[in-house]
């Protein structure tokens, strides 16, 4: 075991003892589970390509307490929810009808928290158990049945430099209810940050799901995003990461109930020497459920990007419909993708496809559009950027496109760095 | 002087395939450069507009006062070089019509103009469709995508058309093209002489020049410019075809 996870511990059970609520028994189960868990090394599967090294050498700065700003987007009015290192700034807004949502230890919500806690993320994440011992700081959500919540949810949580934080999200969809949720992680300074989401979803909910893991330079950020849906319900859900020194993401989808749609896209932008490692796994549990993935990323100079994606076909999930698809493109010859697909498939009467591409620049087309006079970044963003743009327009929320698109422009044109540098 | 080539030595790779070139071009004037294949005539082009891996070896090349050899592609191209592609590249992803428009509006704020607006350009780029005869639906395309041999040509004389560079070079822009292709690209590159703007038409055979009318023509051969004249030795290549260069181009041991 190694001293971070030690201290973890110590420090569980001193939280184990100070909580004294409905999610104390499942963070207790939680506890004794990581006890038997070993430190990842290079030889732990799910953790080949991404060491721990940076979290285990990881002495945190003086704390700052300088906080950046909550984004505005144009045309689109969320209901928000900042934290800041942890702790909700100002009031719990006002809430629609049909829309519960309170903190992790809020006595009004220990119904949908034990119902979800713990029991849609699975166990096999490290550092989802340590959020599960150590998250103290969050969100409950309720969306009753039958309520279509208009306005999105945005939890922003931001992590400032010398800051280690664990934040969880619970969130109940009942039965043909609707909801978006943007979850926007932001930082770059040196910190710890886990953040983990379980989402169930109830038969015929609707939830269009963000996650922009824009943490960038020094931080650390281990966390992630996981769906058990119900019979047909429909799932949309948007990542955009970007690397830092350690940034991993798992994403679970369980189709738990037949006739259900998963629609997952991932967008990943590394600049240089940042990492970025992200597992999906889909569960296709029962029959009839379809799932449509595409994840796709820019690698700068010395990143290194780590994809691993999973279909997992169970026996009885006959006509099962599943696509998984990753492309990459690196920069220079110094960038690094590891992807692996990996489909275990155990029922016969089933479509399942995957692919997966890496690619370097084009320099024959960029030869051909420098010699039109158009200028080498440009020529860059119009040759490589289309890819990625293709999956933001994807996104159902159009404010959140035309917002997120230049930015991500302005990190691409950044990453060149065989551009007089 | 439009263009000045001193004693140009260049190598592809390790391979020195320019070996002493010398050729000057004045404002307005066309030249014609013939050769058989493997002289040297694409390497030429690929030299001037600053292709990677094709490098100068000694000599100089001069485009109105400026050294080319000193400026990245895309300045060259911003200064008024052109080339038309022997083989255009495909660029699937990318439109046509978005190409040809960063490409138009690079040029112009080089100049300190103005960017078009799209539907500028869209007005511009439908009459030069029209002039090159290809469907309007090929602005819409990716570049060159699934175009043929012909309509890739074409597509360079439409850039050659919005772009009205200073100095176009014409790499085999009549290779695999029917009789009424020749002329669409004929008639293309005719609309754009105005006794200013120059042009370098490559090709191996002189029917293109039945429709382009040169004012020199030069005979390039293993990298070098081995005769020049007037029309008439145009002509006489046609006869006579370029077995009295002698020996094959290829020869390994030819120096610098
Ligand atoms: N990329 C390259 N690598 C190696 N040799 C090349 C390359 N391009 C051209 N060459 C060689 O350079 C010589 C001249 O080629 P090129 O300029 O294409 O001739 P032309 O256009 O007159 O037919 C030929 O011998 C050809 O094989
Ligand atoms: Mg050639």
């Amino acid at each position: 075991m190694s001293d971070w996870l030690a201290q973890v511990i110590d420090r569980a059970d001193a939280v184990a003892s100070a909580q004294n609520d409905e999610l104390s028994s499942a963070r207790l189960s939680a506890l004794s589970e990581l006890k038997q868990q070993k430190w990842p090394t290079r030889r732990t599967e799910a953790w080949r390509y991404t060491s721990l090294h940076p979290l285990e050498d990881m002495t945190l700065p003086a704390l700052s307490n300088d906080t950046p700003a909550v984004p505005d987007i144009d045309g689109l009015e969320p209901i928000d929810f900042v934290f800041v290192n942890g702790k909700l700034q100002g009031n719990m807004p006002a809430l629609p009808a049909g829309l519960s949502i309170g903190g992790l230890t809020d006595s009004t919500m220990q119904a949908a928290a034990t119902e979800v806690f713990g029991t849609v993320k699975p166990r096999t994440h490290l550092f989802g158990l340590v959020n599960d011992v150590l998250a103290t700081d969050g969100l409950v959500i309720d969306v009753a049945a039958g309520a279509s919540i208009a306005r999105p949810l945005r939890i922003v949580n931001v992590v400032t430099a010398g800051a280690e934080t664990h934040h969880r999200v619970l969130v109940r969809i009942g039965d043909g209810a609707s909801v978006s949720v943007i979850e926007h992680g932001a930082g770059s300074g040196a910190s710890v940050n886990t953040a983990f989401a379980e989402y169930a979803l109830g038969a015929k909910a609707h939830l269009e799901h963000y996650r922009f893991a824009l943490h960038s330079g020094d931080a650390i950020h281990i966390g992630g995003a996981h769906f058990s849906l119900g019979t047909e319900a429909r799932l949309n859900s948007t990542l955009v990461g970007y690397g830092s020194q350690l940034s991993r993401l798992d994403y679970d989808v369980i189709h738990a109930g037949q006739h259900a749609h998963a629609k997952l896209n991932a967008v990943y932008l590394l600049g240089p020497r940042e990492h970025f490692d992200l597992h999906t796994n889909i569960e296709h549990a029962v029959a009839n459920g379809t799932t449509e993935e595409n994840a796709r990323g820019i690698i700068g100079d010395r990143a290194r990007a780590v994809f691993n994606g999973r279909i997992h076909i169970h026996r009885d999930a006959q006509k099962t419909l599943a696509e998984l698809n990753n492309r990459n493109l690196l920069l220079s010859r110094g960038g690094n993708i590891s992807t692996k697909p990996e489909l275990e498939i155990y029922a016969d009467d089933v479509q399942c496809a995957h692919g997966a591409t890496v690619a370097e620049i084009d320099d024959k087309a960029l030869y051909y559009m420098l010699s039109r006079g158009i200028k080498r970044e440009q020529a860059l963003v119009m040759l490589n950027f289309g890819f990625i743009q293709e999956l933001v327009q994807q996104m159902p929320s159009k404010a959140l496109a035309q917002w997120l698109e230049p930015q991500l422009r302005a990190r691409f044109v950044e990453m060149d760095t065989r551009n007089g540098s | 002087m439009m263009l000045t080539i001193k004693d140009l030595h260049a190598r592809v790779e390790d391979k020195v395939i320019l070996k002493g070139l010398n050729l000057e071009v004045k404002p307005g004037e066309v030249h014609a450069i013939m050769g058989p294949n493997g002289a040297g005539k694409s390497t030429l082009g690929y030299v001037m507009s600053g292709r990677d891996g094709y490098e100068l070896v000694s000599g100089s090349i001069e485009m109105n006062g400026d050294d080319l050899m000193e400026l990245e592609i895309e300045e060259r191209a911003q200064k008024g070089l052109f080339l038309a592609f022997q083989y255009p590249v495909e660029i699937p992803g990318v439109s046509n019509m978005e190409f040809m428009k960063e490409s138009v509006n690079a040029m112009r704020k080089a100049r300190g103009e103005e960017a078009l607006t799209a539907a500028e350009f869209l007005k511009m780029a439908k009459e030069a469709c029209k002039q090159v005869n290809l469907p309007l639906d090929f602005l819409k395309r990716g570049v060159n995508e699934g175009f043929s041999g012909g309509e890739k040509k074409r597509n360079e004389i439409m850039q050659l058309i919005l772009l009205k560079p200073a100095l176009a070079i014409l790499d085999e822009s009549d290779s695999g093209l029917d009789i009424d292709a020749l002329k669409v690209v004929a008639d293309g590159v005719n609309s754009q002489r105005d006794g200013k703007r120059s042009f370098i038409v490559v090709t191996h055979y002189q029917r293109l020049l039945d429709f382009i009318e040169p004012d020199y023509v030069h005979i390039l051969s293993d990298g070098v410019i081995v005769k020049s004249g007037g029309p008439e030795l145009a002509k006489e290549v046609e006869s006579t075809g370029y077995a009295w260069l002698g020996k094959p181009v290829e020869s390994e041991e030819a120096g610098a």
